[in-house]
């Protein structure tokens, strides 16, 4: 049981159902005091009232001061009374290194989410010295799955991701490697513990790594589940259960998402996310992938590409939002290397055939266009049909922190501001933001540096560029052709394209004319580049370049002036002449 | 059961006496050799042992802590010694928490909080 002390030191004061305004003028800030045993002693010293469990109200007339103090384990209200009166109890608690201030906080901020954003501003804000409090907590996944410190990212995002696309590529590689001259046995194998052992390592190491980065920049981190209790206050409660409150100057939400399910029968029970993965303890055979995100094609893509039978269901379109004429080729290229693809079905049920490390599942799928039912048999099947932010179970309704309520997301200003003031938000939660580690770390960065380095520079979300990792790779900046289109006119745009074929591919007598490259220009702008597109090896390599000509405002004529380095894929861009528009062929002979 | 501490010196008696106490929490210091009058080629790994041996008792019960030698600094300086091939080690002195990416490394191994954070984190 934790007594309050709340005593003078401010002047005016309103007193509603557990809550407390504490503080004067523009320093009034309020405090929520929940399940709390409270004590006040008036001012005049007419005697302590007690406030009971659950019952605030407490009638306070004219101005009566009020402070607050935390924590202070008094036993006996008499004795606190008696203490207070005779002046004491002040110097009793400074010399507890209780501070006595009322508006002090116990952090200038505290940071929700260990993530590519929360830490990226953490550390920041360690930088300008201010005293800074991580909660990281990783609420387990329906099959108990968890993680160390890093978020998304780190541990279930991008790092695993590339690691095993990259297990793919090599697998590819080693058979082109034969037309080079290498020579071994003709079935080579694959082990999926090795890798995902080698991949966990690498994630234990930056888990491990940050965990050192924060202690050494003295960042309180802790791993606990955050979540807004009152005005500045938040609750932190730990694996075990233990509840601890922390209040703070300013708020960073940095939740970011979960994986989606169905809301099937099973689903929950049978299926796994992108979430489970990447530190599956077994190989997950014949896997179904449901989804036409990203993350399902590019997990689709390397469980295809280190040898598994991979079947992917989608429901209507592939990367929604993305450039369609470049999602339809990597959906095309998937297909011609064996992923089978089952377009237009949802699956209704899950159901356990047989248990095992992986055990088959039936999965039942009807049609969306019609009343088909299909069924299908699969050792694992994969859920990637989108993420919801973590925004609805932090407490932010007591706070008033307006959410989107129907996708869970965060408005906030170009300052990265929610609508209550000392709260902010970063990374994947935001509406209509990218969901992208660099854009969170940018702008968690750039925050900081607002509101404590007096910086002014503010999140550029233009032009950023993003790479999928595909079997076959995209890389895009700027404009889709339909974005370019609706915002610009057909007219007034012009697309030049072109397919390649990479040096190294000709050998191994691979796929020629599937690699692709296209820009899109403003024409009334001097033909100003506004969208890059790239499907080829090396996508992110080649694109980030590009995105940073296109920062400076690179044109078509510019382009065209820079030469190009021979023999590389990024050339093309260089040399693109041929134009939608003209409806002239785009498939290249040797140069 | 408190923890307890055993000395080697050399690869293959690290090696050992790990699989030896497999199954219970291993943590190991690698230093450089030490002279007749005890003292290491290695200023660091000099520095790092007392704040190490100051935070021992914050290891789990059963811990295994395993003190080990590396050898002298012309074997420390080649670049393919078996410490740093198989165990990846990079630098002495070294803690690390024996078959987890734990680590701590030079200038880490003196800062006691950190030395503390190896020790009891899970």
């Amino acid at each position: 049981m934790k007594h309050f002390v709340i005593h003078q030191s401010c002047h005016s004061l309103e007193l509603e159902r557990g809550i407390f305004l504490l503080g004067e003028g523009s320093q009034r800030h309020s405090i929520h005091l929940p399940s709390i045993m409270c004590m006040c002693s008036l001012h005049n010293g007419e005697g302590a009232q007690k406030l009971q469990e659950g019952q605030w109200h407490v009638t306070a007339e004219g101005s009566q001061p009020f402070g607050f103090v935390q924590e202070e384990q008094i036993e006996e209200d008499e004795k606190t009374l008696k203490a207070y009166k005779e002046g004491s109890l002040q110097k009793q608690q400074e010399m507890n290194g209780h501070t006595v201030v009322p508006h002090s906080y116990d952090y200038d901020l505290i940071v929700i989410g260990g993530g590519s954003g929360g830490l990226a501003a953490a550390k920041e804000a360690a930088k300008y010295e201010k005293k800074v409090m991580v909660l990281d907590f990783v609420t387990p996944t329906p099959l108990g799955n968890s993680w160390g410190l890093g978020g998304t990212c780190v541990n279930v995002g991008c790092i695993p991701k590339k690691l095993m696309h990259q297990a793919a590529l090599l697998g590819q590689a080693l058979q082109d490697s034969r037309k080079f001259g290498w020579q071994f046995p003709e079935e080579v194998k694959h082990n999926w513990m090795t890798m995902t052992e080698s991949v966990q390592n690498y994630v234990g190491s930056l888990n491990w790594g940050y965990r050192v980065a924060l202690r050494e920049k003295k960042v309180t981190y802790e791993n606990a589940y955050g979540e807004f209790v009152g005005p500045h206050t938040v609750k932190a409660t730990n694996k075990r259960g233990v509840e601890k409150l922390y209040t703070a100057e300013r708020f960073l939400i940095a939740t970011g998402e979960r994986p989606r399910y169905l809301g099937i029968p099973g689903d929950k029970e049978y299926c796994i996310s992108s979430d489970d993965l990447f530190s599956l303890p077994y190989c997950p055979g014949k896997t179904l992938v449901v989804g036409a995100s990203y993350v399902a094609l590019e997990c689709a893509g390397f469980l295809a590409g280190v040898g598994l039978d991979v079947t992917v269901m989608v429901r209507s379109i592939l990367l929604r939002g993305f450039d369609q004429d470049m999602a339809n080729k990597i959906g095309e290229y998937m297909e011609e290397h064996g992923i089978n693809f089952i377009r237009e079905f949802v699956p209704i049920k899950v159901e356990q055939i047989k248990e095992g490390t992986p055990g088959i599942l039936k999965v039942t799928s009807k049609s969306t266009k019609g009343n088909e039912i299909i069924e299908g048999e699969y050792n694992t099947v994969l859920l990637a049909i989108g993420r919801d932010a973590c925004t609805r179970k932090i407490g932010l309704d007591k706070v008033g922190v307006i959410i989107n309520e129907k996708t869970g997301k965060i408005p906030v200003n170009d300052k990265e501001q929610t609508n209550v003031p000392y709260i902010y938000a970063i990374g994947d939660i935001l509406q209509d933001k990218l969901e992208l580690t660099p854009v969170a770390i940018q702008a968690g960065r750039l925050l900081v540096r607002r509101l404590y380095a007096g910086a002014t520079t503010k999140c550029d979300y233009v032009n950023v560029p993003t790479t999928v990792f595909t079997p076959l790779e995209y890389g895009a900046c700027g404009y889709t052709e339909e974005a370019a289109v609706e915002k610009f006119g057909e007219e007034n745009i012009e697309v030049y394209h072109s397919h390649f074929w990479p040096l190294e591919w000709t050998v191994p007598s691979r796929d020629n004319n599937k690699c692709y490259a296209k820009i899109i220009c403003n024409i009334q702008d001097s033909e100003r580049v506004i969208g890059f597109h790239v499907l080829g090896p090396n996508a992110g390599e080649v694109t980030q370049g590009f995105a940073a000509a296109m920062k400076c405002g690179i044109t078509k004529e510019q382009l065209d002036n820079t030469i190009g380095i021979h023999p590389v894929c990024a050339e093309i861009f260089t040399t693109l002449t041929v134009t939608k528009r003209s409806g002239e062929n785009t498939l290249l002979s040797g140069c | 059961m408190g923890w307890e501490e055993k000395q080697v010196r050399g690869y293959s008696e690290f090696v050992r006496t790990a699989q030896h106490y497999h199954g219970r929490p291993i943590f190991a210091l690698f230093c450089g050799d030490k002279d007749a009058e005890g003292k290491s080629w290695c200023p660091d790994c000099v520095t790092a042992e007392p704040v190490v041996r100051k935070e021992l008792h914050n290891m789990p019960d059963e811990s295994v802590f395993i003190y080990c030698l590396v050898g002298d600094r012309a074997y420390w300086k080649d670049p393919n010694n078996e410490f740093r091939k198989n165990l990846k080690l990079t630098a002495v002195p070294t803690l690390l928490k024996y078959g987890t990416p734990q680590k701590l490394v030079e200038e880490e191994c003196f800062k006691a909080e950190l030395v503390r954070m190896l020790f009891t984190e899970d």
